[in-house]
């Protein structure tokens, strides 16, 4: 790893800085060859991104002007720790109405505790206090005598339309 | 929409030029008055906001008239992620005509712009846009957009879900130009075969083209995480609270999904546009252009690099009313002066009317955008599972010809029917043997043949369907990833089209897909707003369509030889 953060002149990492690219598994990028998918020796797992290398496209990301977008690359490199699946059942988690605040509190400590994620378990904290502003978790719908809208998102735009 | 029907209910005569004008296609089409109380207004209503911002302690506590304590959650999420809190205020203090002009003045430079614009507030946004006709908005696309060379995207979907009719429409597609390649479903079920085929077909025809599947957000990301898609797009957002929460969602479920696709080396963009929260019957009384500019500026705080909008799915309702489609230029505008990717519509199809189906597209064509249609029909509408575009394969020659009268890059080029038929075929061959590896349900040569000259669905022998269901079942049950589609064309012989796919792959280790804009070249190279900044400064500056490029779009179907006027150019 080079100790000067990235800048544009970088970019793209596959082409200029291939050496510092690595696979979670700890492979080199150079390693992901046509012998060896065919040999077997290579497995879904070795095609994932490591949360160093989005630590770096998050320094290209910073040094173009676009703090959000690495803010959104730190949050990406504390999730690589997650399974596949937890990451879909935190996500359902976060939909409207699916959680009590004890969820997401649950939740985001899981995250500091056993994911080392402290920046995910700021923005679930931050979902907590603002659902809970805008009556959106679970619980309150137990003191409302209209039937549960969270079961049916409704109208119009089906997802599968929006090309 | 369709007009209702009578017109003349006076039974008056009526001229005969009436009558013609009666029948013509633009009659088909719905107008409606606008009705600002319900939203249903495109840019100019009484009922939006006036721009105001105030910070205390490093917090914004009051934007657009509210206060921190009323705030919605859009304007929570916009006030605490979006807006640049060292900078808003003075942004916000700014004439707004002289952001305007700053927008399309060629001598202001976009990093000037952009240190304007990321403190702006919704309000203050619609504020400037506001001020800006067609042709400004345009001249200020030019400069704002974030990657230099402009692009385009396609649908490839199949009205029976037949994904080898989705395979050879890909690499037909893909060898035309598109940088982008879409699917999506009729039957759910069928999505991993389609989107396999999709995959598959987009590497026959170029390699280095980008693949995804519209689908529910969970199941997109299952595909995305495997491999057999390469960038999602169908994450929807909305501009008033009520309807984000019917759509299943919230800011921060979104910003986390976002954060989530990163986390596996996926691009994805959100989708949103004008329309949607009228159409979905909560626009809370606002214009469609505030709502709009407030779902880019969420989009923008979620850190997602880009966005899809431009309407979409929802375009006849502001196709219907006055400047609608102003309005809907001025929303790609605004994604692009926001600093993101933006894929600009011109999808879903809206018009009867030729004409207006052109003009609807020209202010994205002209300047160019990122992706200029985020859903060019690269099947017959006849196929098209996402409602049909405003474009089709019925257009193509059309849509070449005004690249080369206009001298303009909409991202295509005209391909001789050789080199169609050929990666036709081709691309009916590598899936058929995918398949067989994969003990999928086998494709036969009377299929391939078909495909190869094939026009629409109507043109391909019936599948069992069944039977492919549950092949396509067995592809999630046995967990076929990427690499397994790698292995499988290497091993059936497709040495090229593997080494693409694995290529595509190789690029999640990267990440260099993930920054703002990005695609891959034909070569691999990843291009984005950091290494193909857009650098427009005026005449003669910015991309051009010139040289080698230049003499790609030169070619049409029929070009008459200038050296001998008996024969075409070929």
């Amino acid at each position: 790893m080079t100790a000067a953060p990235l800048t544009a002149a970088d970019y793209p990492l596959s082409i200029n800085h291939p050496e510092l690219l690595r696979t979670p598994t700890g492979k080199p990028v150079t390693a992901l060859t046509m012998d060896a998918v065919v040999s077997g020796e290579l497995t879904a797992e070795d095609l994932r991104i490591a949360p160093e290398t989005l630590e770096l496209q998050a320094q290209l990301a910073e040094s173009a002007g676009r703090p959000q977008l690495a803010a959104n690359f730190r949050r990406a490199a504390e999730m690589t720790a997650i399974p596949d699946a937890e990451v879909l059942t935190m996500y359902n988690a976060l939909r409207p109405r699916a959680s009590t605040e004890a969820q997401l509190l649950a939740m985001a400590d899981r995250l500091e505790t056993t994911y080392a994620a402290p920046v995910n378990a700021a923005l679930v904290r931050e979902a907590a206090e603002v659902y809970g502003r805008r009556r959106l978790l679970a619980d309150d719908d137990a003191d409302q005598s209209a039937p549960d809208s969270a079961v049916t998102p409704a109208v119009a735009v089906d997802e599968e339309t929006r090309a | 929409m369709t007009a209702v029907q009578p017109r003349n209910a006076t039974g008056s005569r009526q001229s005969l030029r009436t009558e013609v004008l009666e029948e013509r296609p633009v009659n088909l089409d719905g107008f409606v008055e606008e009705w600002p109380e319900k939203g249903l207004v495109a840019m100019e209503s009484d009922f939006d906001p006036q721009p105001s911002v105030r910070v205390e302690d490093g917090r914004v506590v009051e934007m657009d008239g509210r206060e921190r304590a009323d705030f919605d959650f859009m304007d929570s999420f916009i006030a605490d992620h979006a807006l640049d809190v060292a900078t808003t205020e003075a942004s916000v203090a700014l004439p707004s005509g002289q952001i305007a002009r700053m927008l399309s003045d060629p001598g202001v430079s976009r990093s000037d712009v952009l240190a304007v614009t990321r403190g702006l507030t919704p309000a203050k946004v619609l504020d400037v846009v506001k001020l800006m006709n067609v042709v400004e908005i345009m001249q200020a696309m030019q400069k704002m957009r974030a990657r230099r060379t402009p692009a385009n995207q396609a649908h490839s979907t199949s009205a029976r879900d037949n994904p080898l009719q989705v395979a050879v429409d890909a690499a037909e597609g893909a060898l035309r130009g598109f940088a982008e390649l879409e699917t999506t479903l009729g039957v759910v079920r069928y999505a991993p075969l389609v989107a396999i085929a999709l995959q598959v077909g987009g590497q026959v025809g170029r390699g280095g083209v980008l693949t995804q599947c519209a689908l529910e957000e969970a199941t997109e990301l299952d595909l995305g995480m495997r491999g057999i898609t390469a960038y999602a797009e169908t994450i929807s957002i909305y501009g008033t609270e009520s309807v984000f929460v019917d759509g299943d969602d919230t800011p921060w479920s979104k910003t986390f999904l976002a954060s989530a696709y990163a986390s596996r080396g996926i691009k994805m963009r959100f989708t949103s546009g004008t329309g949607s929260e009228v159409q979905m019957g909560n626009a809370e009384g606002r214009s469609m252009l505030y709502l709009e500019i407030r779902c880019i500026l969420m989009a923008k705080g979620a850190g997602v690099q880009g966005l899809q909008n431009g309407s979409i799915s929802c375009i006849g309702v502001p196709g219907a009313v006055p400047g609608g489609i102003r309005a809907v230029a001025a929303e790609n505008l605004v994604a692009s002066m926001m600093d993101l990717e933006c894929a600009s519509g011109n999808d879903q199809s809206f018009s009867h009317s030729a004409m207006r189906r052109t003009a609807r597209m020209l202010p994205q064509l002209l300047p160019g955008t990122d992706f200029v249609c985020s859903g060019y029909s690269a099947v017959p509408n006849q196929d098209n599972m996402f409602a049909g575009s405003n474009f089709d394969t019925d257009d193509y020659d059309d849509w070449n010809t005004i690249q080369r009268d206009l001298q303009v890059d909409g991202g295509l080029r005209h391909v001789r029917e050789p080199e169609i038929l050929a990666v036709r075929t081709k691309a009916a061959r590598a899936l058929q043997a995918l398949f067989a590896q994969l003990d999928l349900p086998a494709i036969t040569d009377a299929e391939v043949e078909a495909a190869t000259y094939a026009n629409s669905s109507n043109d391909y022998p019936f599948r069992d369907v069944l039977a492919d269901l549950t092949g396509a079942q067995a592809v999630m049950d046995r967990g076929i990833t990427g690499l397994d589609l790698v292995r499988g064309l290497e091993a059936a012989g497709f040495h090229d089209v593997a080494e693409n796919l694995l290529s595509v792959l190789r690029q999640r280790v990267s990440g260099d897909l993930l920054q703002t804009s990005a695609i891959l070249t034909a070569d691999f190279v990843p291009l984005s707003a950091i290494n193909d900044a857009n650098d427009y400064a005026g005449p003669g500056t910015g991309y051009r369509l010139e040289g080698e490029r230049w003499e790609q779009l030169k070619q049409l179907r029929h070009v008459t030889s200038a050296t001998n006027p008996e024969t075409e150019v070929r």
